[in-house]
């Protein structure tokens, strides 16, 4: 059947448009909702600028200054407003623009979630496959008793039992922060992320010190995700074995290796890409715990404290980054599907 | 040994190997630096007009200065600051003060009176909750000008708008948040859309303190660095570095390896580990706050004296003092703080479920009734409000915890939406009047009123003698004569069964590395660190 040129840009054109305005839609309505729930829950966010002793003069007064005493659609019209010209608005807790800080505090998050999640793959891919093709057998039982621990354990704990020995013992890792306090702001800023600006500095204390702060606080929050990616592997790993192209490639000689990662393994990669991608979306909007462990002034810390404090602009820039992450994830991983799987081009 | 685990098991094992040696570079903290530990999730403004918190108080007290200070635990005795000295008029209604000549902000402008009245304005003008402190003595933005007036470059002239004691006034100059002396010329430099510099001075400063503020990553680090040109004489610290810690046993594992000089804001458990190391040592602090347990009077129940004392007698005092307060508190039931010359010894209440019993079935409640205690979900107000509703329920009374945030908490106390609620609060320093002004006055109980900055307000809480006792002892210049004022509102409160309850006065702990000294704690965290060194 012929089709023109025109016709297939055409289709590409309208897909991409109905992806565009899914993800519009789908962020105007995750901004609405928090919007709503900012509004309505308990929170005071006058109180936590004027302060609990303030007379009703100053509070009245902040109140009108922040915009407070118009109708809660008329707030979210302005807030959407100003977003569309790039203003996220101020923070209450820094009193800067809020974009500012979600750039200021974002590259230590990235950083921590980047190393975690590579821990993640090298460990939890391996495992996976392991356990699948032994089946049964001490491998599979292994790799069990480690994803359990994974799923099982409170990060928070895990988190202090890793500073206890691995700080305060063994004296192999830093202790909190992003970097010993003696390096603190030593290191030009360029990337944001430590590792990477020391190393574009030639700064190796500095490299080594940020290193020895960011490996355990990763590793542990990397836990889950090898708990997770290993599980994922370790069904898909399942699916693919029990395949006649298996049978086939045993019978025709090949060795195990072969037939584990060059067969099976790589018809698996696919899928794996979302396993992925979902699990560092979360490590990125869901570090809170191993970021107050360890003090790490990254992305979780920074909303949390804004939770706390009813600071909706902060809120509400971080929900639409978290949102803006979870959609730049999908078109990444849909973007590989077609490099690593022909039938989806 | 070639699948890919085991040649992941080397590469770790390897990762490992390679960390290790990086131990050795792990030292103590250097000599002339002292390194702090604490939460900073409540710091979040700087700006003097408007940095009512505590841990605010603590960095501005580094960076600005005082017309004067108070004298350690004398609030009627105060010592030259930036003014070298000062006189009272006969008529009490006119304080001059004459500031030294030798002062520079950090920017290298000189400090004058202009300074320091325009310093007051501003804090009225920009009206937040700290401008509070000084319409209590009946300065508005209208007239702060005419009545707080530079009348040359190093004198400055103050006159009290209406009656009142002008050592009152002369105390609020030394330890209110808001009367730092902020660099006119630098502020205004940085003004938009006049905000007399407000949006700059959140997270900048303009002080002549013995520190400037070199960097202030918020819920990350700030850095404090010695001010050479400080009048006062060079801080022997080069720096104070400053880094966001929540987690209590992260403080510990850092002060123990040496990593950390000096934490503020560990738990009790932790602090009680320590406690007795030779490389560390625990100061405590006794602040001038309060806990307290309030009953609001808009609810029927609490409007009855009689159900307010059979409260009062379902507080364990002793239990709460001796088993969920260490290291939080001290016991103090009056309105006023400990080792005050104006407080009177503690009335000793105590728990007595029997009268609590009979003085409900009095006020008509033999079987009790149910109610709610809000606080916060943190210790030890979680505790001491565990521990209230399981003597309440001793007595009849069925109450249910509601917990939150602060912001949720004293909401709602200000909005006088509660019924039972366990808190803090008070002045930050110890003074007979202003606590007295906290918890006991209400110059009207309506709730048009809008009075929340009034704790008495809060809960409902209107006795126009008491209000008359404490107007009274506010003007007094008598030191005698104020005293007996003192004792007679006190001894008023106790017979009217306030429905604010103190249980205990709060303290706080600091743990510090053995080689820190010369740490002198502030009673309201605002310490500085001017004399703070390293004995190594």
């Amino acid at each position: 059947m012929f089709v023109s040129t025109a016709s297939v840009l055409g289709a590409r054109a309208s897909n991409t448009a109905r992806r565009a305005s899914t993800v519009l839609v789908t962020l105007l309505g995750l901004l609405a909702l928090t919007f709503v729930i900012g509004r309505v829950m308990p929170l005071d966010p006058v109180l936590a600028v004027v302060g609990p002793d303030a007379d009703s003069s100053t509070y009245d007064q902040v109140y009108q200054a922040m915009g407070l005493d118009k109708p809660i659609w008329t707030q979210f019209g302005l807030y959407l407003n100003d977003l569309l010209h790039g203003d996220f608005g101020n923070a209450l807790l820094t009193g800067h623009p809020v974009l500012d800080d979600i750039l200021r505090v974002f590259p230590a998050t990235i950083e921590l979630a980047t190393l975690a999640i590579l821990f993640g793959i090298l460990i939890g891919l391996p495992l996976g496959v392991c356990a699948a093709s032994n089946q049964g057998r001490l491998g599979d039982h292994v790799a069990r008793v480690i994803t359990l621990f994974g799923y099982s354990t409170p990060i928070f704990w895990l988190g202090m039992m890793g500073l206890l020995v691995f700080y305060a013992w063994l004296g192999w890792a830093g202790g909190a922060g992003r970097i010993d306090l003696a390096y603190d702001g030593m290191v030009p800023e360029v990337t944001g992320l430590l590792l990477i600006d020391s190393t574009l500095a030639r700064d190796w204390d500095a490299f080594a010190s940020a290193l020895r702060h960011i490996v355990l606080p990763a590793l542990i929050l990397g836990l889950n995700s090898v708990a997770y990616i290993s599980r994922m592997t370790r069904s898909f790993m399942l699916e693919q074995l029990s395949q006649e192209y298996i049978i086939t490639a045993r019978v025709k000689g090949l060795s195990r290796r072969q037939v584990v990662w060059g067969h099976a393994f790589r018809n698996i990669l696919v899928q794996l890409l979302t396993v992925v991608a979902l699990a560092y979306g979360s490590l990125l909007e869901g570090a809170v715990l191993i970021e107050t462990v360890f003090a790490w002034p990254g992305f979780g810390q920074y909303l949390t404290s804004s939770l706390m404090l009813g600071d909706m602009n902060a809120v509400m820039g971080c929900v639409l980054v978290i949102g803006l992450i979870f959609v730049a994830l999908n078109l990444i991983s849909d973007a590989l599907y077609k490099v690593f799987d022909p039938r989806t081009r | 040994m070639n699948s890919p685990l085991s040649k992941l098991h080397m590469s770790l094992l390897a990762a490992v190997l390679a960390l290790a040696p990086m131990t050795a570079v792990n030292a103590k903290t250097p000599a002339d630096q002292l390194i702090v530990g604490m939460s900073m999730v409540n710091l979040f403004s700087i700006d003097p007009a408007n940095a009512p918190g505590l841990d605010a108080s603590g960095v501005n007290a580094n960076l600005y200065d005082t017309l004067v200070k108070r004298d350690n635990n004398n609030p009627e005795k105060h010592q030259p600051q930036l003014a070298e000295r000062w006189q009272i008029s006969d008529d009490g209604k006119q304080v001059t003060f004459h500031l030294r000549q030798d002062v520079k902000f950090h920017s290298g402008n000189p400090l004058t009176a202009e300074d320091v009245a325009w310093s007051l304005y501003r804090v009225m003008k920009l009206n937040y909750g700290l401008a509070t402190t000084w319409k209590a003595y009946g300065y508005s933005v209208e007239n702060i000008q005419a009545l707080i007036r530079a009348t040359d470059s190093y004198t400055l002239v103050v006159d009290l708008p209406q009656v009142m004691d002008p050592l009152l006034l002369v105390d609020s100059l030394a330890i209110s948040p808001s009367a730092v002396v902020v660099d006119r010329k630098a502020v205004m430099a940085h003004e938009k859309n006049g905000d007399l510099g407000a949006a700059w001075l959140v997270t900048n400063e303009a002080g002549s303190g013995p520190f400037v503020l070199t960097k202030w990553s918020v819920n990350d680090s700030l850095l404090l660095t010695r001010f050479d040109g400080y009048w006062g004489g060079a801080a022997k610290l080069k720096r104070v570095v400053v880094r966001h810690m929540t987690e209590s046993q992260s403080l510990r594992l850092m002060l123990e390896r040496g990593d950390l000089d000096l934490a503020y804001g560990m738990s009790a458990p932790d602090i009680r580990a320590i406690d007795g190391s030779d490389k560390l040592q625990v100061q405590s602090l006794q602040r001038g706050t309060l806990y307290y347990v309030a009953m609001s009077m808009k609810q029927p129940e609490f409007a009855k004296s009689k159900v307010r004392e059979a409260v009062r007698n379902l507080i364990d005092y002793k239990g709460l003092d001796q088993q969920v307060m260490p290291y939080y508190g001290t016991l103090n039931q009056q309105p006023m703080q400990l080792g005050l010359d104006a407080r009177l010894p503690d009335p000793g209440y105590h728990m007595d479920v029997a009268k609590a019993k009979a003085l409900l079935a009095e006020a008509g409640y033999p079987e009790g009734f149910d109610t709610t205690i809000r606080t916060l979900s943190e210790p030890p107000f979680i505790d001491i409000a565990a521990r209230l509703q399981s003597t309440l329920a001793q007595g009849g009374i069925k109450a249910t915890i509601v917990t939150g945030t602060g912001n949720q908490v004293y909401g709602a106390m200000r909005a006088r939406n509660f019924e039972i609620i366990v808190a803090r609060g008070a002045e930050r320093y110890p003074h007979p009047y202003f606590s007295l002004r906290t918890f006991a006055y209400n110059p009207n109980n309506s709730d048009d009123a809008g009075l929340p900055n009034f704790q008495g307000w809060r809960a409902s809480f209107f006795n126009p003698q008491l209000n008359a006792l404490i107007d009274q002892a506010g003007v007094e210049r008598d030191s005698a004569q104020r005293l007996k004022l003192y004792h007679q509102a006190q001894n008023l409160y106790d017979q009217q069964v306030g429905p604010i309850m103190m249980v205990s006065q709060m303290t706080d702990t600091v743990v510090s590395a053995a080689d820190v000294k010369g740490f002198d704690g502030d009673d309201a965290l605002a310490t500085r660190y001017l004399g703070v060194h390293k004995q190594r």
